[in-house]
């Protein structure tokens, strides 16, 4: 890496580790963007095509990846593509060739591809695209889940990342995952305040990556020139609602599988995950935010000054960890109440994760309360976590908007 | 031209029983399509007749790889299908686009001319039969001047010229580009030969023939695309480079009228009050014509 | 409620018969109406569902129908394809288009009607026979067994088809009359139409809905089943079939040769079995192959392209080629004994034919050598004697005896053979009908005299020689008289244009030197010295067409002239002479006959019909046919009818590119004066096989792969012995192979089913 291109700011790595003795044996430390952290990982996990479209805030990802195609560094098929449409309607020729697929994408480009992330996840192809949050037209570039969150029925497995590590170790993950289940995953982290923000990422080495993860194995939707099949034409009604069962019963299998492998990869890496994360739950509780993505951690720094507030991160969204949200609120005493936060609006009076919430504690009768807040980009600071709190606490509704005017 | 007096296919790479409608040009272009390129070919196909055609589940007419894709992108797909296989050092294999006039000339044209500025290594195959057949006969941007469709109906017959598409795919600089048809096989497989053997984007245009959308006697496919040639309505030629070759010259100069009186879909160009839009047709026809030759001499 | 299904064929117009009848129950009974089809792969042709709920109260089933009360069949070629009668209810009914009564279906025990809609509808021009829309007609025919008023239906019919109001309206009133099948009421119709619930409808067979194990959650919609399991020949209704038709070669032909055959085998270089082909019908090939008009080639298809072929020298390569060859003598097998009287190309073909055949053969002749009008009548430098000869032997070898210098009559030979075939020909000069025609000789004279004994009525150098007529005898003899050293002009009334005489002799004629004046005719002839003749002659002018269509000539008012010529030959056609039959009044004609005296006669050759070589040959051969049906007790008739010859229309010319002909080699000598020598001299071997090559195969396969290459369907297939076949499974009807083959070889016709 170039020393200039680290000073006008597109470099990542610093030269050296800041840390000589290892907190992750066979890792290096570096200082590195969400982006750049998304890009490291498609070249950890080595993938083999990457077709590619600019947007903001996406864009570094995708010439982060040229960058390291340019330089050999890693053995893809780097293409520049006329569209997100487009990028996705490659990603899945490649995958039905049987590549290991990467790419990136954001708000506008995600709706763009709309139609073909239905088809990719109904062909049950296998790849890891990461999604960085935004909104839609009026023009807003800033950060926002909308755009991952409308498309929550496509059929794709959606991971939420706190950080830039965790984007890293995530991405690592989704490729286990969607290429032991066959159902594609998305990996969102968030506008600028992730994918922008140059933090401390423990890289992992190649060799522990490759231990972690094989190379990529023909799947049922392989093809294969010498045994020629016809994928995805004209299925009629009573063979599409089967191939729809079966789809049924693998997404059903993820949840447990998602929570597999990020335990394993706590063995392997040194750093475990779980699907969701439960922090100061219990019988005391009076308060569990709900959160996703880079919100979290501003979260986890406000309810330090408020023992009786608990935090629940959501890390896997879809198929929604519904057991494991169960589990993690199980410790509440029947008066706590629960306060999400939400960074989309759907066109609906609940946001996106108020209406999982309810599915996943339907006959339970938590108090739940829904703040939309930091749409847009709009920034939550933690004076917003501590406005949340306190409406929440003294003169809730059922949704609730914070800091609108 | 003559008969070919041999039998064309040796081996047929396509099953018997592809669901077109009779005296449909989709089949019969496969079926010698695929015994030219062979069993180790992947077909990309977008939203077609052709995607029903080659077979509902558990069915295939091609004894090829055949993935079925979104409409707009057909070629985006063949660009993974293509880097997979190279990537696997399958550089043999043909990867062939099948597409629809709609998903060529309409609402896949950005992807067809972000795959041909790219020079992917891809054949694609426009069976060009003048609508949106596959959702009953709907105008595209090839449907021809004068032409019923049933967005186009009756007294609303169409009033626009078709796009050029071969104009805009010379422009994109191609290795090789041509137009074909149904009625001149020899010069069809000839073409599909070259394409087979040149490496990069190349496009075959084909003059696709459809009983129910041009209301036509099925019987009169091959005669119809036959007139279309000799009239010069749809010109044979080849695009290499930007270096237009014509392959055939009509002998005769037969007016466009003998091809477009068997086309139920022009039938309100030969009423009095019309007529002086055929003599536009022909007007057009000659004008292109004259086109092609000066670019052929340049 | 009642429920309806139909089953059509994609194009039918089904979809939109249920939704008019929807219409009208909604109207006519304030009924709540259903009408939906089965949406599926609906290509013209395709086998399709459609249903119909009609109920009192509001319809409570949005589901396919599995057991209706009523099927109705829209074609009935779907029968046997569909399973069309699948959970009929066991009190429903059947209603078909068929132009079978409804008893013909009385095994399916149901309520069968039957309509006979498809006839009904293409009578009204409602869509084509490949696909008749039949809607507006089985509209009518519901309404009879439902009774709903004609009027009201033909309403719905006006206001709801796309076009033809007035023909579907009649289609439906026609139907409504011709639907056949029980009388009155079908009460359990009615019955199922006013019930609140569906009437006897089965419920499931069971509730279980147990999934199969083996889904698991990796099934992937990819797939690989050969689609030749989808048999998509249900949905023809026109069939092509290959099917070889007459050529006008072939069917021109007087002799009957099958040409087309010949020259298939000729370009195969298959010399031999083309000669064998042609003896079939042809005795003479080396003689017609040089005389012959050609029938074949006027009326060959290729004219319309750019030439005829030109099957005479092919004929002439293969009847030379052939002649050396010796034949084996036909044994004989019946006791009858045959007498033929005269030995032209008729008599000749006749003798042989029957000799074949096992009888004893005896033909007749007066002149002292065989062969008729070949003979005497056409010019050693177009027919040489040695070519005659050769096939005269021929003949001979085979067992016919010749008996020379033999004038009889048909009641001399009565009592000593079983049958007398009379073959005379036509020797005896028309009259000019002008005065003096005495100082006129006769040309078909001049030529048997000059021919049989060299005399050459004392013509010599530089003598002027005025032949009258335009016939291929006025050319012999002018191009007789032009070898003597003498100068010919030939007087024709009309122009070249309508010379009977073939064309190429003509060209030779004018080349060689004969003068022709046309539009020119003889008024008197008068002698003029010691040895001259005064011919007056008038000029024509080609007048108004008569009848036939011809333009006759007229004379030009005051044009007459007159000139002095040396001889005045007239060559204006011949008349049969009847020495044969005694001193009988006979109108001779082709076959059996009965004289005045009770003796039987069969007629054949000029005398009966025709006036060439080839006509006489055909006659030879029919009238051969005759006396052995005759002598067998078997009843003759003239073969039936051939089926449609195939004309320019049929031929697809896109699939010919033109090719010059191939010309007979000429020899003409610069001394014409004591020339008689051949003059064309026919094609060589190569010549002959590249002429073959011009061929359009007019209503016969050559495998040109047209039918093969052009089937969309891939439904063509090469057998083991390499023949074409048409796999049915597989073949629609489209038609292309029928449209493109180049020669008509291929028909389409109407599934059975159907008709």
């Amino acid at each position: 890496m170039k020393k200039e291109k680290s000073q006008n700011g597109n470099g990542i790595a610093l030269e050296e580790p800041l840390l000589k003795a290892s907190k992750y044996p066979r890792h290096i430390q570096m200082v590195m963007k969400g982006n750049y952290a998304a890009a490291e990982a498609a070249r950890l996990c080595r993938a083999g095509f990457i077709p590619a479209y600019p947007i903001t805030p996406q864009t570094t990802i995708v010439e982060r990846l040229s960058e390291l195609v340019a330089e050999g560094k890693i053995d893809a098929t780097y293409i520049n593509m006329d569209s997100e449409h487009s990028v996705f309607a490659a990603a899945m020729g490649a995958a039905i060739g049987g590549e290991r697929v990467f790419t990136a994408t954001a708000g506008q480009g995600l709706f763009y591809a709309h139609e073909v992330l239905q088809a990719i996840a109904h062909f049950r192809l296998p790849m890891v695209v990461c999604n960085v949050g935004r909104p839609s037209i009026p023009w807003n570039i800033w950060s926002d889940q909308s755009d991952s969150l409308s498309q929550r029925d496509t059929g794709w497995i959606q991971f939420y990342g706190e950080s830039s590590q965790e984007v890293l170790d995530t991405i690592i993950q989704a490729y286990v995952l969607t290429e032991k289940v066959r159902i594609p995953v998305l990996v969102v982290l968030d506008a600028f305040y992730q994918s922008h923000t140059s933090e401390n990422v423990w890289v992992p080495g190649q060799n522990l990556v490759d231990r972690f993860l094989p190379p990529i194995q023909p799947g049922p939707m392989t093809l294969d020139i010498k045994h020629p099949r016809s994928f995805g034409g004209l299925l009629p009604p009573e063979h599409y609602n089967r191939m729809n069962y079966s789809f049924w019963k693998a997404m059903n299998e993820v949840e447990n599988k998602a929570e597999e492998i990020a335990t394993d990869f706590g063995a392997h890496f040194g750093r475990p995950y779980s699907n969701v994360e439960a922090v100061n739950i219990g019988p005391q509780t009076k308060l569990v935010l709900v959160t996703l993505s880079s919100i979290t951690t501003t979260a986890r720094g406000v309810i330090r000054d408020y023992p009786e507030i608990g935090l629940l991160k959501l890390r896997l969204f879809k198929p929604f960890p519904k057991e494991a949200v169960r589990r993690a609120l199980a410790p509440l005493s029947g008066d706590a109440l629960i306060a999400i936060v939400e960074r989309n609006f759907l066109g609906d009076n609940e946001g996106a994760i108020m209406q999982e919430m309810k599915r996943a504690l339907y006959g339970a009768s938590y108090k739940m309360y829904d703040f939309f807040a930091g749409t847009g980009g709009k920034d939550v600071p933690p004076v917003t976590i501590e406005k949340i709190i306190h409406r929440a606490f003294h003169q809730p509704e059922e949704a609730n908007w914070i800091d609108v005017g | 031209m003559k008969p070919a007096l041999e039998f064309l296919i040796k081996d047929e790479k396509v099953y018997s029983g592809a669901l077109s409608c009779r005296g449909c040009g989709w089949s019969l272009l496969v079926r010698h399509l695929a015994s030219i390129l062979g069993e180790d070919s992947v077909y990309v196909v977008p939203a077609s007749c052709f995607s029903i055609i080659s077979g509902p589940y558990p069915l295939s007419e091609l004894k090829s790889n055949l993935v079925h894709t979104v409409f707009a992108a057909a070629p985006a797909t063949a660009t993974g299908v293509r880097a997979a296989l190279d990537r696997q050092g399958k550089e043999d294999a043909t990867v062939v686009i099948l597409a629809g006039d709609g998903g060529t000339f309409d609402i896949g044209l950005q992807a067809l001319s972000g795959a041909a500025a790219r020079n992917e290594n891809i054949l694609y195959v426009v069976n060009n039969n003048g609508a949106y057949m596959n959702t009953g006969i709907q105008s595209s941007t090839a449907t021809p001047y004068g032409a019923v469709t049933t967005t186009n109906p009756g007294k609303g017959f169409k009033r626009a010229w078709p796009k050029d598409l071969m104009g805009i795919i010379a422009a994109h600089n191609l290795p090789y580009a041509a137009t074909a048809s149904l009625a001149f096989l020899e010069d069809l497989r000839k073409k599909v030969e070259k394409a087979k053997n040149t490496r990069g984007f190349r496009l075959l245009m084909i003059d696709g023939p459809c009983p129910p959308g041009h209301k036509t006697d099925p019987a009169q496919s091959i005669h119809i695309g036959r007139m279309a040639v000799e009239t010069r309505l749809f010109p044979l030629f080849e695009v290499e480079r930007q270096h237009y070759t014509i392959n055939y010259r009509p002998e005769k100069n037969i007016p466009v009228e003998e091809c477009l009186k068997y086309q139920g879909r022009f039938k309100q160009l030969f009423k009095p009050e019309n007529r002086q839009m055929i003599e536009e047709v022909q007007a057009h026809t000659d004008q292109y014509w004259v086109r092609l030759e000066a670019l052929e001499r340049m | 409620m009642l429920e309806i299904r139909g089953h059509a064929r994609g194009g039918q117009g089904m979809v939109t018969a249920f939704e008019i009848l929807a219409k009208i129950f909604s109207k006519l009974g304030n009924f709540q109406v259903q009408a939906f089809p089965a949406f599926g792969v609906e290509r013209t042709g395709a086998p399709i569902q459609a249903f119909l709920r009609v109920a009192k109260k509001e319809i409570l089933n949005r589901s396919n129908i599995y057991h209706p009360h009523l099927i109705v069949v829209f074609d009935e070629s779907l029968l046997d394809q569909v399973p069309v009668f699948d959970g009929l209810e066991e009190t429903g009914a059947v209603l078909l288009n068929t132009e079978r009564p409804a008893e013909a279906f009385a095994h399916l025990n149901r309520v069968v009607y039957t309509v006979p809609a498809t006839r009904i509808s293409l009578e009204l021009g409602l869509g084509s026979k490949s696909l008749p829309i039949v809607n507006a007609a089985m509209i009518g025919a519901l309404a009879k067994i439902f009774e709903v008023n004609l009027e009201a239906v033909q309403d719905a019919i006006r206001g709801n088809v796309p076009a033809k109001p007035e023909a579907n309206m009649e289609a439906a009133a026609q139907a409504l009359r011709s639907v056949r099948g029980p009388n009155g009421r079908n009460q359990y119709l009615i019955e199922c139409l006013h019930a609140s619930q569906p009437k006897a409808n089965k419920k499931p067979e069971s509730l279980h809905f147990d999934i199969p194990v083996e889904i698991d959650g990796l099934e992937a919609p990819a797939w690989s089943d050969p689609l030749s399991k989808s048999k998509t020949g249900n949905w023809r209704l026109i069939t092509p079939s290959y099917d070889s038709r007459p050529a006008p070669c072939n069917s021109n032909c007087p002799a009957g040769t099958d040409v087309r055959g010949f020259v298939r085998l000729t370009s195969e270089k298959k010399y031999e079995e083309a000669y064998e082909l042609i003896s079939r019908h042809n005795p003479f090939p080396s003689i017609c192959g040089r005389v012959c008009p050609n029938f074949c080639e006027q009326n060959c298809n290729r004219n319309e392209l750019d030439r005829g072929v030109n099957i005479g020298a092919i004929e002439r390569f293969l009847g030379d080629r052939a002649a050396k060859a010796g034949t084996e003598p036909a044994p004989v097998r019946h006791k009858e004994r045959i007498a033929v009287i005269g030995s032209g190309p008729a008599g000749l073909t006749a003798a042989l034919r029957l000799c074949e055949k096992g009888y004893d053969m005896t033909v007749f002749e007066a002149l002292p050598v065989a062969g008729g009008m070949m003979r005497t009548g056409i010019p050693r430098f177009r027919l040489p004697d040695e070519v005659l000869g050769r096939e005269i032997r021929r003949i001979e070898q085979k067992g016919v005896k010749i008996e020379l210098n033999k004038k009889v009559t048909a009641e001399e030979l009565d009592s000593r053979f079983d049958a007398i075939i009379a073959a005379t020909g036509s020797h005896i000069g028309s009259p000019l009908r002008v005065e003096g025609e005495e100082f006129a000789r006769d040309g078909i004279n001049f030529l048997r005299e000059f021919k049989l004994d060299n005399d050459a009525d004392g013509l010599h150098k530089g003598q002027n020689v005025a032949i009258i007529g335009g016939g291929n005898t006025a050319i012999d003899v002018a191009r007789t008289v032009l070898r003597l050293g003498a100068e010919p002009t030939i007087y024709y009334r009309r122009t070249i244009k309508e010379m009977p005489a073939i064309p190429q002799e003509v060209k030779e004629a004018l080349l060689e030197g004969v003068k022709i004046e046309f539009l020119s005719a003889p008024v008197a002839l008068a002698p003029a010295g010691p040895a001259q003749i005064a011919l007056t002659l008038v000029k024509m002018e080609m007048g108004e067409p008569d009848e036939s269509g011809r333009r006759r000539p007229v004379p030009v008012t005051g044009s007459e002239r007159t000139i002095l010529v040396d001889r005045v030959i007239k060559a204006i056609g011949q008349r049969p002479g009847l020495s044969a039959f005694g001193h009988h009044p006979v109108e001779p004609k082709q076959g059996y006959l009965e004289l005045e005296s009770g003796t039987s006669v069969f007629c054949a050759g000029d005398m009966a019909w025709g006036g060439t070589v080839a006509e006489a040959i055909g006659s030879g051969n029919k009238v051969a046919e005759e006396v052995h049906a005759y002598l067998r007790g078997h009843s003759y008739h003239e073969e039936e009818t051939l089926p449609e010859v195939v004309l320019p229309k049929d031929i697809n010319y896109s699939y010919y590119l033109p090719m010059a002909r191939h010309y007979n080699k000429l020899h003409h000598s610069k001394q014409l004066a004591g020339d008689f020598s051949e003059v064309s001299r026919g094609m060589d071997e190569e010549e002959v096989v590249a002429e073959t090559a011009r061929c359009l195969h007019c209503g016969e396969c050559f495998n040109c792969g047209n039918c093969y290459n052009f089937c969309p369907d891939a439904a063509i297939h090469l057998d083991e012995e390499g023949r074409l076949r048409i796999d049915y499974d597989y073949c629609k009807g489209c038609g292309i192979c029928v449209q493109e083959c180049p020669c008509s070889a291929m028909q389409f016709q109407l599934t059975e089913a159907v008709l």
